[in-house]
């Protein structure tokens, strides 16, 4: 009896998880969930470095997003702007902001304190990161793009200022609607989700809290270590 | 002799729980803040990021208009981060030895060192604590 309970039970763990997986894209506050070795996890799996030019990123994004045309294609039916950042190892999560700015809520600030945890850790310490921002297909595209830029920049400043996080590890990008995380469903909370993804393994890296807190405007306690 | 293991067994037993860590991690602190705060800064503090010094500064500002839990905690959220980063740079003191003998780096870039550190053998019981403090394990 009490094998094929448990069974039973693992069937139904892998039900909820298939069910979580599943719902995860639309379901934000699964995002919260995710605990620092998920993230880890997710981050680390990390073989070829893709070749990325982000200013010439940011720059198509914008014009794509002004375009007028009546040919344009509806928002669902948009390729995404930069496929290259589609196979990369990372993860999406539910970030809370408030409405039209790039401010974080605070019942988001423990997913962006798990995130700081993952980047700290030994594992994750060669890596450096792209935080991608994307907005729903709602309101003006070209603002989206803005948008979306702003926020991605304020979580990389959130984990860059407060968090410590080397700045060398982390850009940002912001997609706007150009590149809709559920493409059927362009509307959908879904889209408004922010990307942390893996770009470069560093052979050398260099992540230097000494250095860093002197460059950083937080005054430190403790004074700097003399080092002749 | 008899004495000498006890005493031995007793500080194997108990080391463990010394070897917690010292520090919040940023999500316990982070959280924290938000509960603690998270009214407080909607109602007055409305447009200021997480951020070490600027949200603690409008914090500070506010301070009479504060909730009781937001004006206990949020000065102690701020230094827990602080110390947590700070433990960072405890590393290169407490793993100077492992750093330079069994991971054949510097202190002076003791990150670079530190996925070595996690799986070195041999690497001493503080610096194993320093590590954990700073988030590192």
């Amino acid at each position: 009896m009490r094998p094929s309970v448990k069974r039973g039970l693992r069937g139904l763990g892998l039900l909820a998880a298939v069910f979580v997986v599943a719902a995860a894209p639309v379901s934000p506050s699964h995002g919260q969930a995710a605990a620092r070795d998920d993230i880890i996890g997710q981050l680390s799996r990390f073989d070829t470095a893709p070749e990325l030019d982000l200013a010439a990123l940011r720059q198509k994004t914008q014009e794509r997003s002004r375009i007028r045309s009546r040919n344009e294609p509806e928002a669902s039916k948009r390729p995404p702007i930069a496929p290259e950042l589609q196979g990369l190892p990372g993860f999406n999560v539910d970030i809370q902001f408030d409405t039209d700015t790039p401010i974080v809520r605070p019942q988001s600030y423990e997913t962006i304190g798990r995130i700081a945890d993952a980047l700290v850790h030994a594992t994750l310490l060669p890596y450096s990161f792209l935080i991608v921002g994307h907005i729903e297909a709602n309101g003006k595209r070209e603002s989206n793009v803005i948008l979306s830029q702003r926020r991605a920049d304020a979580v990389r400043d959130i984990l860059v200022n407060t968090f410590k996080i080397s700045a060398k590890r982390l850009q940002a990008v912001g997609l706007g609607e150009e590149q809709l995380l559920d493409p059927p469903h362009p509307t959908a909370s879904a889209n408004q989700q922010t990307q942390i993804l893996t770009v470069a393994k560093m052979p050398e890296q260099s992540e230097q809290p000494a250095r860093l807190e002197t460059s950083a405007p937080a005054p430190v306690k403790k004074p700097a270590k003399k080092k002749k | 002799m008899f004495r000498g293991s006890s005493i031995l067994l007793i500080v194997l037993l108990t080391a463990p729980s010394l070897a917690t860590a010292e520090t919040m991690s940023f999500a316990e602190t982070a959280a924290l803040l938000a509960k603690s705060c998270a009214a407080d800064i909607e109602t007055n503090c409305r447009g200021v990021n997480l951020d070490s010094n600027r949200l603690k500064e409008c914090l500070s500002r506010n301070r009479d208009a504060l909730s009781a839990p937001c004006a206990e905690n949020y000065l102690k959220t701020f230094d827990a981060i602080q110390k947590r980063v700070a433990a960072r740079t405890a590393v290169a003191n407490a793993c100077a030895r492992e750093i330079v003998k069994l991971c054949a780096g510097s202190t002076k870039e003791t990150s670079k060192s530190v996925p070595c550190l996690t799986t070195a053998q041999g690497v001493s019981a503080r610096c194993i604590q320093a590590m954990g403090d700073a988030g590192y394990r």
